[in-house]
């Protein structure tokens, strides 16, 4: 709760100090079309515009303003590429092509960078651990970006099978009709994949040196002792227990979706929040800017809230209180 | 002088002990060869600068005379990439290079210094390390003109800092105890000779592992600005390259082209991730288990 207040208000006092108010500029380009000529009016105008972006008064009275418009009625005040919608709406709007992106493609690099990680780590040595781990380093840094330009160039233009941005073929109606569903799926296949390379290779190093420390633990050793199956060691003993931390840091990533979008849909020109952030950068669009940084700071805040929530459900050992 | 053969020795003995080290090191200095002799070099065969816009014919396709054609502005793109190679190392290391100070003293403030101090410095880092500060970072990229490299280092520093100085913070915080300084401390040297003489020289490592991990991520940092289209144009970068070079149907009209500033990118990716990997494994015998080779 804390660190939410103080993103906030962080975010709020960094916003009002960068230089230059886009409002003014607004309404002063809107003077220019010389529609309103008498003084009185213009003056008008343009206080009602401040009072309605929330930049009457000292920065005090802006900030108790601001608050108490966010806190009362969950609203970051009009945006300006698409006056007069608010903000938040317009977020709101967009985050289900985020998430269906980036939450898809999140959960897919887990999978399968946690499922050839513990292979790896449970065949240690072996020449497939060995030409894993040898791909994992030369890729788990390479940045999806870079990865998604190599995509876009050899499966958009070279061979011409994807196409290369935007979410669905314009000439489709949105709908839950079968061509539009392919469409969809179609343009999803680059930006996914991009993602799911770039981070697959991290879970999967991080997957292995987990197995790796969890089988030198004594406990299995004397499962071993015991004369337990391999798999019944392998998938109650050792996975069950270096998929704990996976899953924090599986966690952790769902959190940052919002914030990672920006760059994969602004080269993908993907309808989600982080092109609209993007836009909203380049348009110097105050309210709207401010709302995707807070509103991806709370992804984050509940998404770590979630997991401390979960985690005693999934690790017996960790209990809150009684 | 022995002090400097003492250093070069202890060099040469991680580049013997880590492969990955040793060929992340070969991929750099490669690079940093290309970005610097490359570029001079490079440059002598042209009568004027071909970097500046105008002295070619615009768009046209890689030949012998312009072995990655020439742009839409008319300069020569490979000279531009050698140039633009340069200057996103550049840009790396100098934001590396602010990161690592900030994060030195920030470390050092919080684990030498402890209680109220340590308690603020900790949960600025901590704050800064959950919440997502990239859209801060693009935001100030946006807004606030820039036009100098050091500065947009320092810009890119700014937001890279907090891993590092968590680390160095643990470190300080470790090594305090250990019972050369406690005799240090009850010798009562000043503060700032057990900090310069005892705890620096023992850190003198994890500084460097700080360094590299800094450098990659102000890279990442820098170009994934770019690709936004934010960031400095005085200072032409890779991914500002990538960036202005796709909207104008490079892609299409000259895919080699692209294929190489990309395979560059990632070149630097590859070499900084094997020198931190290998670095790290180096200094934490421990973490050996992480690629087990």
């Amino acid at each position: 709760m804390v660190t939410c207040y103080l993103a906030i208000t962080f975010t709020f006092f960094f916003m009002r100090l960068i230089p230059g108010n886009p409002i003014q500029s607004y309404v002063q380009a809107l003077l220019t079309q010389g529609q309103y000529t008498l003084a009185e009016q213009a003056k008008q105008i343009v206080d009602a515009y401040l009072e309605m972006f929330g930049l009457k008064g000292d920065l005090l009275t802006q900030y108790v303003h601001f608050m108490k418009r966010l806190i009362l009625h969950f609203d970051f005040g009009p945006s300006l590429i698409a006056f007069p919608r608010s903000s938040q709406e317009l977020i709101l709007e967009r985050l289900p092509w985020t998430l269906g992106l980036l939450g898809t493609s999140v959960i897919i690099s887990w999978l399968l960078g946690t499922a050839l990680g513990a292979l790896a780590g449970w065949r240690a040595g072996s020449k497939l651990d060995r030409s894993l781990v040898v791909l994992a380093l030369a890729f788990s840094q390479i940045p999806f970006y870079v990865l998604a330009v190599f995509l876009v160039l050899l499966f958009g233009y070279i061979l011409g099978w994807l196409p290369t941005g935007g979410a669905y073929n314009p000439m489709l109606r949105p709908s839950f009709s079968p061509e539009f569903i392919i469409s969809v799926v179609k343009h999803a296949i680059l930006p996914s994949l991009s993602l799911v390379l770039s981070t697959a290779f991290s879970w999967l190093l991080s997957m292995r040196s987990l197995v790796v420390t969890t089988l030198g633990e004594d406990y299995i050793a004397f499962a071993e002792a015991k004369g337990l199956r391999k798999a019944t060691i392998f998938y109650r003993y050792v996975t069950r227990n270096a998929l704990l931390p996976q899953l924090t840091n599986l966690g952790i990533s769902l959190g940052f979706i919002v914030s990672g979008s920006v760059v994969v849909e602004t080269l993908f020109r993907y309808p989600g929040v982080g092109m609209l952030f993007s836009v909203a950068l380049t348009s110097l669009d105050y309210n709207l800017v401010m709302a995707f940084i807070i509103m991806s700071t709370l992804t984050v805040l509940t998404a770590s809230l979630i997991l401390d929530l979960i985690y005693p459900f999934v690790d017996p050992r960790v209990s809150y209180g009684e | 002088m022995s002090e400097s053969v003492n250093s070069a020795k202890r060099v040469l003995n991680v580049l013997r002990a880590s492969k990955k080290v040793l060929v992340g090191t070969s991929i750099l200095v490669a690079l940093l060869l290309l970005a610097t002799l490359g570029a001079v070099v490079y440059k002598t065969r042209f009568a004027k600068d071909p970097t500046i816009p105008g002295t070619f014919y615009p768009s046209l396709y890689p030949s012998p005379e312009h072995p990655l054609g020439t742009d839409h502005y008319g300069r020569d793109i490979l000279a531009m990439v050698l140039v633009g190679l340069g200057n996103s190392l550049a840009v790396g290391m100098i934001g590396g290079l602010f990161a690592t100070v900030i994060a030195v003293v920030i470390g050092f403030a919080a684990g030498y210094k402890g209680g109220l101090v340590d308690h603020v410095l900790r949960s600025l880092t901590d704050t800064l390390l959950v919440i997502p500060t990239w859209p801060i970072f693009a935001t100030l990229a946006a807004y606030v003109t820039i036009r100098s490299m050091p500065l947009f280092g320092l810009l890119i520093a700014a937001f890279s800092w907090p891993g590092a100085a968590r680390a160095i913070r643990s470190q300080v915080l470790s090594l305090r105890n250990r019972e050369f300084v406690q005799l240090a401390i009850i010798t009562n040297l000043r503060t700032y000779e057990i900090i310069f003489f005892e705890l620096l020289p023992n850190l003198l490592p994890y500084i460097v592992v700080s360094f590299s991990y800094a450098t990659m991520g102000s890279i990442m940092a820098e170009t994934a600005l770019r690709f936004l289209g934010l960031g400095p144009p005085d200072v032409p970068t890779l991914g500002y390259l990538v960036n202005i070079y796709i909207p104008m149907g490079y892609l299409s009209i000259m895919p080699f082209t692209m294929v190489f500033i990309l395979m560059l990118l990632a070149a630097i990716f590859i070499a900084f991730n094997l020198i931190n990997i290998g670095l790290d494994e180096y200094f934490n015998p421990r973490l050996k288990k992480i690629t087990g080779m």
